[in-house]
């Protein structure tokens, strides 16, 4: 009990001092601010005509002021990530890895905590903003409370599961000359399967499923959509789904982590 | 014993590219290196670039896996109980900061108090004791990004000693810092390594930390220990020459002796070579003082850098004969 306590408050500093070193990055995240603003001011009048002209209620289970509450809830989640696999490729590429690694915290935890600290803040302040802005448009907050417990749990699991992906990526610097063209698939891959700009239900009935399915959809189109749909079946399959995904990612990166470890030569003197 | 080192020897392999092909070529960083440390030691790990010393630091604090050898740090192997070891060890590395760039230093000692597991009373008597010591109270709530170099590495070597490590990897710790500031990181390391008993591995280009941090000297050049000595030995065999500097109450002659060179002369002062191993410094003197009226006169060992030329100017020994305890 009194080890576990221990092991909670070591990786607790650790994600607090990350969200605490995060407010010195405060205009990079007032642009993030703004540009969430633009974007939601955008997708808003664009979903507004397709309702219009579509003359429906409802699309994909959805009204109209759930779909831009689903939307907030989307883009406060992608424009929450932080740039961890490009940090990771920086610290590997210039040796200054070395300086985590004679530590006594298994580096990819140690990165893993960092990464909620800087998340959880970044969240918070976009679905703050996020929410007043979709207010002000909307005039109507279609959320329940199922739906921001619903949230609550599905959320920390998916940042979770897309800090795997991104450590993988930043993994890859061990072999590659430079990252980011995995980085940059990987992060579309995320918006687009993830149901970013548009709910994966959707697409036509195999893709939708195909789409549902795979971790990018774990990352961020179910906790949107149990937000602001939630129902506990599908809540219940979700977050078995993600939980296997975790399992999957977390022995994939484990087991690439302890082969690039093996090819640590960290530069300098 | 602190320090064991048996055959240690990392190869690395490069990958180069000649037009569409893939050349693989074979570094040899360290060459089956032999070496042991005794608790309490201070040891100076030092050589050109490209000589090895980096690299036999990180295998010996964990980082990387040699291609062969063996090695034990505190009776432990760094790469399979890198986590064990990383308790009783602080290790800096000059070029590469510890401390939180946007936040003040203490922010810093804080996360590694949980991240050292430290006991909370122990923490904050060992933090004060280092505060008081390195002085750091003035700055210890400024961002490090505001700090100068020298308060921002005074900073980083209180924070590698703060879970009283047993050990103490020092990787160019005064590297860019100005004249003042490196004397006091030196006094500072000395006074830890003496007064707590830390053992003490450091590597250097500046022969000054060399100077006044060790007491014992390992050369590194190509992968392999070129000398392994004691200081005062190291000049002793590495140089036989001393430097004798003189001042006269007026004008004096000038010097006419075999095994004695003229590096300046100046109208009331003459500073001189002495190849010890041609004449005889009592020889010297007897001469010097035959030229003038002597107001000061003295004689120093030339300085280390002199000395490290002059070791890697010398061809490659065999590192067995050169192992020392």
């Amino acid at each position: 009990m009194k080890y576990s306590h221990t092991i909670f408050r070591k990786y607790f500093a650790l994600a607090f001092i990350s969200a605490r070193s995060n407010f010195a990055y405060f205009a990079e995240v007032l642009s993030r601010q703004l540009f969430l603003a633009v974007i939601l001011y955008i997708l808003l009048r664009l979903w507004q005509q397709t309702y219009s002209h579509c003359g429906l209620q409802q699309m994909a289970g959805l009204s109209l002021p759930q779909m831009l509450w689903y939307l907030t809830a989307t883009e406060a989640i992608i424009l929450s990530s932080s740039p961890i696999s490009t940090i990771m490729d920086e610290e590997i590429r210039s040796g200054s890895l070395a300086m985590q690694l004679i530590r006594p915290t298994p580096y990819p935890l140690y990165r893993l905590a960092l990464y909620l600290g800087e998340r959880a803040l970044r969240l918070l302040a976009n679905f703050f903003i996020g929410s007043i802005i979709c207010f002000v448009l909307v005039r109507e907050i279609p959320v329940s409370v199922v739906g921001i417990l619903a949230l609550a749990m599905a959320l920390p699991l998916a940042i979770i599961l897309d800090f795997l992906g991104n450590f993988l990526v930043g993994l890859a610097a061990f072999w590659l000359e430079n990252t980011s063209g995995i980085l940059f698939i990987y992060s579309r891959l995320t918006m687009v399967l993830g149901g970013m700009l548009i709910p994966l239900d959707l697409l036509p009935a195999p893709y939708s499923n195909l789409a549902k399915s795979l971790p990018f959809a774990s990352m961020v189109y179910g906790p949107a959509r149990q937000f602001v749909h939630p129902c506990n079946f599908e809540l219940l399959q979700f977050i078995v789904l993600q939980i296997s995904w975790i399992f999957v990612f977390s022995i994939i990166v484990w087991q690439v982590y302890s082969l690039a470890l093996k090819r640590v030569a960290s530069n300098g003197g | 014993m602190a320090i064991k080192v048996e055959n240690l020897t990392k190869q690395f392999i490069l990958n180069k590219r000649d037009g569409w092909r893939s050349i693989k070529t074979e570094v040899l960083a360290v060459d089956s290196i032999n070496f042991s440390v005794n608790s309490g030691q201070s040891l100076a790990l030092i050589g050109p670039n490209g000589a090895g010393k980096s690299t036999t630091i990180k295998m010996l604090t964990g980082i990387l896996h040699p291609s062969a050898g063996q090695a034990k740090v505190l009776g432990l192997t760094p790469w399979r109980e890198r986590t064990r070891l990383a308790y009783q060890i602080g290790a800096v590395f000059g070029q590469r900061s510890q401390l939180w760039y946007h936040l003040p230093p203490e922010d810093t000692f804080e996360l590694l108090s949980r991240i050292y597991n430290l006991d909370r009373n122990q923490y904050k008597e060992q933090r004060n004791l280092l505060i008081e010591r390195f002085d750091l109270g003035p700055f210890l709530k400024t961002p490090v990004r505001k700090l100068s170099l020298g308060q921002r590495m005074r900073a980083e070597i209180a924070a590698s000693l703060l879970h009283k490590p047993r050990l103490l990897f020092l990787d160019e710790p005064t590297i860019g810092v100005d004249i003042v500031a490196r004397q006091e990181l030196r006094d500072l390391i000395r006074e830890w390594n003496k007064q707590d008993g830390v053992t003490v591995l450091i590597t250097s280009h500046d022969a000054g930390d060399i100077e006044h941090v060790a007491d014992r000297v390992i050369v590194i050049n190509h992968g392999h220990i070129v000398l392994d000595d004691n200081l005062s030995n190291m000049r002793q065999r590495y140089l036989s020459s001393k430097i004798l500097s003189a001042r006269f109450h007026g004008e004096h002659k000038t010097v006419d002796l075999h095994g004695a060179k003229v590096l300046q002369s100046a109208n009331y002062s003459i500073e001189v070579e002495i190849d010890t191993s041609v004449v005889t410094t009592e020889k010297v003197i007897k001469h010097i003082l035959e030229l003038g009226t002597i107001a000061d006169i003295s004689i120093e060992d030339p300085p280390l850098e002199e000395i490290i030329a002059h070791i890697y100017s010398q061809p490659v020994t065999n590192n067995d004969s050169s192992t020392h305890t």
